[in-house]
């Protein structure tokens, strides 16, 4: 066994050699070699897959010596595509090399017969279908790229669920987890995020979709618990910083940060701060009889932006409505209670509010 | 999908200028004419790779100077990677071009281009600046372009189900609605695709869309494509899906119905269990409880039994198809279903009321009281002189012969029960013999009762030769119209499957009229409904059913 861990311990070596410009002196021998390396942790990870003890021992030799943990147990599954695709995108791999890379890869017959074409061309098909069915579309919802995105972070995330953490890595994963969001740029980042913390919601036990790999090392029973724990990191993510949290809800649309949190009571509260805080920064201005921006600051909502998302909050579920009713009513009092318009932004608010409910509810 | 445009084997010149003309495809009549050839471009694609892969890349850039612009153009057309195997050739293709040992600047080129052609079809690559940071967070996370794309078409297949499915019941919004045009744009990018599992629900939502428009919102391509590909076992739908292909697109329909027919009639059955499930595979029997649906399947058959004059082998598959159209129909929920009436519109009613009855409806002793009423009723029919055009007479025959059970029933009945004679004869008659303008049907009862009275005498010898039977039947070699000798043919195989010394001479009497008449898949098709009707009765008759196994066995490796 303790042969097999040392194995399993040059994986990301062999991953990150497959990146570098050191596959210059490969011939096309070091390439089959390394394919066949690739091929043996797969069947590693297929031996191991429903060996809890095993895969954890293997997941943990694994994480040893990589500062944050980039590989688990799941990527010795993933390892022939990793491979693969790293050294065709690797422009330094000289030809004779590149030519038997191809030729295993794709070609009838090649090195292995084993599921290897058939996924690639399934790769260039699904591309294409991509492709096609990029259709101008509606602008509700987040974008299908975002949605792919936050599908992979979530099997992502329910991989490492399942490795076994020593606790008090809490403060690891959110590291790991704020160094894989910096990939993308922060307005991406915020969707994808989103995304993650609303599928996790609706796919519960189906398993956010499935990809071919991705998350099919999971079975049923350890789902439910590990699903629970899924949003952790990214909450966490989310109000680890208020700058970012401010932002993330200066940039999501009304509509989905009502949704966000009407599933996650964690989120409601600073959410609703957030909008207090906003709330105060406008000014009525008496010449236009409106509520306007004290200064020209763009992180601040203007009036009908804020009325729009207290309308979203009070149009989720009970809880949130009466919530968002409540801390409304709560600031009108402190304000003095006025029931005049003009004189406090939040009695404005909840008359409009308490308006449109009534009109809402009359339909 | 067409495949009328008949191309010349290796036309190099034609595809490449078609290549050019494609482009990306971006307009619509690109897109129109690419889904078009994609079949025939795959064959293509196919038969350049068995050249290629014999060759080096120097030969090969030799014997096809333009085969870079070829497939470099092939490549950027979503169109053709998304095709069936077309993206998998292509990349063999590639690999075959690819040279190990690049001499010059020339092959160094080419090399690094097929490196940047595989990238753009594989990779969500560096290469496409708006994928770039996607990439970087896929591979941050361990996972592949393949993890990626299998999301990202999921994610857009489930979001455009959600848009059309919301759009379905949300028809008085006229803001929300999808465009007539973008739904025909979705329907025809669907095409090469069709295959893929993951569109399965875009293409099972999109043939159930039905908008307000009173004409095809749906490309006839998309259409053409799905059947295509359902007939071929290609791709599986719901069952409501390919009811709905079939009533908003009729050549597809009619295009089902004749491949059900071709692939029954073209391959040996042997037994009609099989047939029914290679029907039942179809979803036909199971479409046709839509009237409309009905009508239009059973207007081909009619034209499938003028054409083959009606062949044993049709008369059968149109009997099975009816069996099983009755049973999914009383199967179906009482507030789904169609009065069995609108069926048959504009047939006598009583008397469709009564070949409806299945056989075990009723008691085995009430058979035989049950053909003579219908036996009566139809005679009272056909010889009425108002109605009796010669296609009332077709049509009255048509529906007597899609419940042939009942005609098979008749003779074990005359055989064994012995009742109602005359009027089962003559219903036999009449099916084998409608018409009776030369007093043709008259001459086959005749002849038919002599042979009946005969066989009757033999019925119960416990011994018996083969020259005792031809003594019954001295003429039905000679028997001069055709009508008569099908139905003498009927009643001896009924007389050897169910009389007393038949079963000892069976094998050799068979063998003997199949030999010397032209019978053998009439008494081939008479058999196997007989096998079928006492397997599904579950009447314990195990002596006949061996003979008929032992029978048919031999008499499928003659026919």
């Amino acid at each position: 066994m303790e042969a097999v861990l040392e194995q399993v311990e040059q994986l990301p070596a062999l991953l990150a050699v497959s990146r570098s410009a050191l596959v210059r002196d490969w011939d096309s021998l070091t390439l089959d070699r390394a394919l066949e390396w690739a091929r043996y942790f797969q069947h590693l990870h297929d031996r191991f897959r429903t060996r809890p003890r095993l895969r954890e021992a293997l997941g943990r030799r694994l994480r040893r010596g990589q500062r944050s943990p980039l590989l688990g147990f799941p990527n010795l599954g993933r390892c022939p595509q990793l491979l693969g695709l790293a050294l065709l995108e690797n422009r330094a791999l000289p030809p004779a090399a590149c030519r038997r890379l191809i030729h295993s890869l794709l070609c009838p017959g090649g090195a292995e017969p084993g599921p290897e074409p058939r996924s690639l061309a399934l790769l260039a098909r699904r591309k294409a279908a991509s492709r096609l069915l990029a259709l101008p579309r509606p602008p509700e919802g987040l974008e299908p790229q975002v949605q792919a995105e936050a599908q992979l972070l979530l099997s992502r995330l329910r991989e490492e669920g399942q490795e076994a953490q020593p606790a008090g890595e809490a403060a690891g994963s959110l590291r790991w987890l704020s160094g894989v969001l910096e990939q993308l740029p922060q307005r991406r980042a915020f969707g994808v995020v989103a995304a993650a913390l609303l599928l996790r919601q609706e796919s519960g036990a189906e398993q956010a979709g499935g990809g071919e790999r991705v998350g099919n090392s999971l079975n049923g029973n350890q789902v439910s618990a590990t699903e629970e724990d899924l949003a952790g990191p990214l909450l966490a993510w989310l109000l680890e910083n208020m700058e970012r949290f401010s932002a993330f809800c200066l940039f999501l649309p009304g509509s989905l940060l009502a949704s966000l949190a009407g599933h996650y009571s964690q989120l409601n509260r600073p959410y609703l701060d957030l909008l207090t805080g906003w709330g105060s920064g406008l000014l009525y201005d008496p010449l236009q009889g409106r509520w306007v921006k004290r200064c020209l600051d763009k992180a601040v909502l203007s009036w009908e932006e804020l009325r729009e998302r207290f309308s979203c909050l009070c149009q989720g579920s009970d809880l949130v409505k009466a919530q968002t009713q409540a801390a409304l009513k709560l600031l009108k009092a402190q304000g003095g209670d006025f029931n005049v318009r003009g004189l406090s932004v939040w009695t404005d608010l909840l008359m409009e509010l308490e308006e449109y409910l009534r009109k809402e509810a009359e339909r | 999908m067409a495949q009328d445009t008949a191309v010349p084997k290796l036309n190099f010149e034609y595809w490449l200028d078609k290549a050019i003309e494609w482009g990306q495809a971006t307009t619509l009549e690109s897109q129109k004419d690419v889904c078009l050839h994609l079949p025939q471009l795959q064959e293509f694609l196919h038969q350049l790779y068995e050249t290629l892969k014999h060759m080096d890349s120097i030969a090969a850039i030799q014997q096809f100077p333009l085969i870079g612009q070829l497939l470099g153009r092939l490549c950027w057309n979503p169109f053709v990677i998304g095709y069936d195997e077309s993206q998998k050739t292509l990349m063999w293709c590639l690999c075959c071009l690819y040279s190990s040992e690049p001499q010059n600047p020339v092959e160094l080129k080419a090399n690094s281009w097929i490196r940047s052609l595989l990238c753009h079809l594989l990779s969500s690559s560096k290469w496409e600046s708006s994928e770039a940071e996607t990439s970087a967070f896929i591979s941050t996370l361990g996972y592949t372009s393949a993890d990626y794309y299998c999301h990202l078409v999921k994610s857009m297949v489930f979001s455009l189900v959600t848009e059309l499915r919301g759009n379905q019941f949300s028809e008085l919004n006229i803001q929300g609605r999808v465009s007539t045009s973008r739904l025909n744009a979705v329907s025809l990018f669907c095409v090469p695709l069709i295959t893929l599992p993951d569109l399965t629900p875009l293409v099972e939502t999109l043939l159930l869309y039905h908008g307000g428009a009173s004409k095809e919102i749906l490309s006839s391509e998309f259409l053409e494509a799905v059947n295509e590909a359902f007939l071929k076992k290609k791709i599986s739908l719901s069952e409501s899906a390919v009811f709905s292909l079939w009533l908003r697109h009729l050549p597809s329909l009619e295009k089902a119905t004749l491949y059900l027919l071709d692939q029954l009639v073209s391959v040996q059955m042997n037994s009609l269990e099989e047939v029914a499930c290679v029907m039942k595979d179809l979803l036909l029997p199971q479409a046709a409880s839509h009237p409309a649906i009905f009508r239009i399947v059973n207007e081909i058959f009619k034209n499938a039994v003028l054409e083959t004059d009606g062949a044993p082998e049709v008369m059968t598959i149109i009997q099975v198809f009816t069996q099983l159209f009755l049973q999914g129909h009383q199967n179906e929920y009482k507030q789904h279903k169609f009065p069995l009436k609108t069926y048959f519109p504009h047939h006598h009613q009583p008397l469709v009321a009564a070949l409806l009855r299945r056989p075990f409806e009723l008691p085995t002793t009430h058979w035989a009281e049950h053909l003579k009423h219908i036996s009566h009723m139809l005679k009272a029919l056909v010889e009425d002189p108002n109605s009796s055009s010669l296609a009332d007479l077709f049509e009255i025959w048509f529906l007597v012969a899609r419940f042939g059970e009942w005609l098979d029933i008749a003779v074990e009945q005359l055989l064994k029960a012995a009742a109602e004679s005359d009027a089962l004869l003559w219903l036999l008659a009449f099916y084998y013999c409608p018409q009776n303008e030369n007093q043709q049907r008259t001459q086959t009862m005749v002849e038919a009762q002599a042979v009946y009275n005969h066989l009757m005498r033999l019925f119960s010898c416990t011994v018996l030769s083969v020259k005792d039977l031809e003594a019954a039947v001295p003429s039905v070699k000679d028997v001069e119209q055709c009508c008569s000798k099908h139905l003498i043919t009927h009643l001896l195989t009924n007389f050897l499957l169910f009389s007393s010394g038949g079963h000892m001479i069976a094998q050799e009497f068979i063998d003997h009229i199949t030999e010397t008449t032209d019978t053998s898949k009439e008494v081939c098709s008479l058999l196997i409904r007989t096998a079928y009707r006492i397997n599904r009765s579950g009447e314990e008759n195990q002596r006949t059913l061996k003979l008929l196994n032992e029978l048919l066995q031999k008499l499928t490796l003659k026919v």
